[in-house]
């Protein structure tokens, strides 16, 4: 998909608008932090960028789900055992 | 994939059997999941035989369902750093500091490796237990994989775990 970058400048208060009914404003800024407010339809996924590798370690990690290893929990259970001993 | 809805009492998972829908027992993840934002509502599900096992089962899909552990049973000095923007979303005030077990259950996702399985202690899952409000954090760039650890079945050293980066 072809792209584009756009630069701009904002302060606090303003907005930005994109297409498709959704506006950032600028809530706050910091030395080193920017707060910023996201108004978006609710059919649009809204986070930040890392949460899209924790989003491919969660769907990796239904794959567990049904066909947890024998021994995988034969040693969990020996671990909680000797919680229960402490 | 079932939809369960609002009159069912029991929700059929294909991994759990029919489990019991507890209003009292729900979960409420305001954002969802990453990769599963759609979802809110899950149950925790303890199978006697599988302690310490913890699976998040999804009340609204009956097909999604997560294995996850307690952090501190792999991690006993399991430190859990929750920034201002995620205590907000759980519902706790900013200048408190959560304890695991008495305020908030902290637990996290098991992955398939190989024949074992990896614990993901980047990406915790962090209920308030006052409200049942839950969250799963997401980390910073820079600390993304390093807290990962693989369970040992051969070796069993002290906790069993090992981390691998």
């Amino acid at each position: 998909m072809d792209k584009n970058l756009l630069v701009l400048r904002r302060r606090v208060g303003e907005v930005v608008s994109i297409a498709g009914g959704i506006e950032i404003e600028v809530m706050e800024i910091s030395r080193t932090r920017v707060k910023l407010g996201v108004i978006a339809p609710r059919d649009v996924v809204v986070s930040r960028k890392e949460a899209l590798a924790t989003a491919s370690e969660n769907r990796k990690a239904l794959e567990l789900t049904g066909a947890v290893p024998q021994r995988v929990i034969d040693v969990l259970r020996l671990l909680h055992r000797q919680d229960e001993k402490v | 994939m079932q939809l369960v809805t609002s009159e069912s009492t029991l929700i059929h998972s294909p991994w759990l059997g029919d489990v019991d829908r507890s209003p009292d027992c729900e979960l409420y993840f305001p954002a969802g999941l990453p990769g599963f934002e759609a979802l809110r509502r899950f149950l925790p599900v303890e199978i006697p035989a599988q302690r310490p096992l913890v699976y998040l089962q999804s009340v609204e899909n009956s097909d999604i369902c997560f294995v996850t552990l307690p952090v501190l049973v792999i991690d006993s000095s399991f430190d859990l750093k929750l920034c201002e923007e995620e205590k907000n979303q759980l519902g706790i005030s900013a200048e408190s500091t959560p304890v695991i077990g008495e305020d908030v259950l902290c637990l996290a996702m098991l992955m398939p490796a190989g024949e074992t399985v990896e614990a993901n202690l980047s990406a915790v899952v962090v209920v308030n237990l006052h409200n049942g409000f839950g969250i799963q954090c997401t980390p910073p760039f820079e600390e993304c994989a390093i807290r990962r650890l693989t369970l040992s079945g051969d070796a069993m050293p002290q906790n069993g775990w090992t981390r691998i980066c």
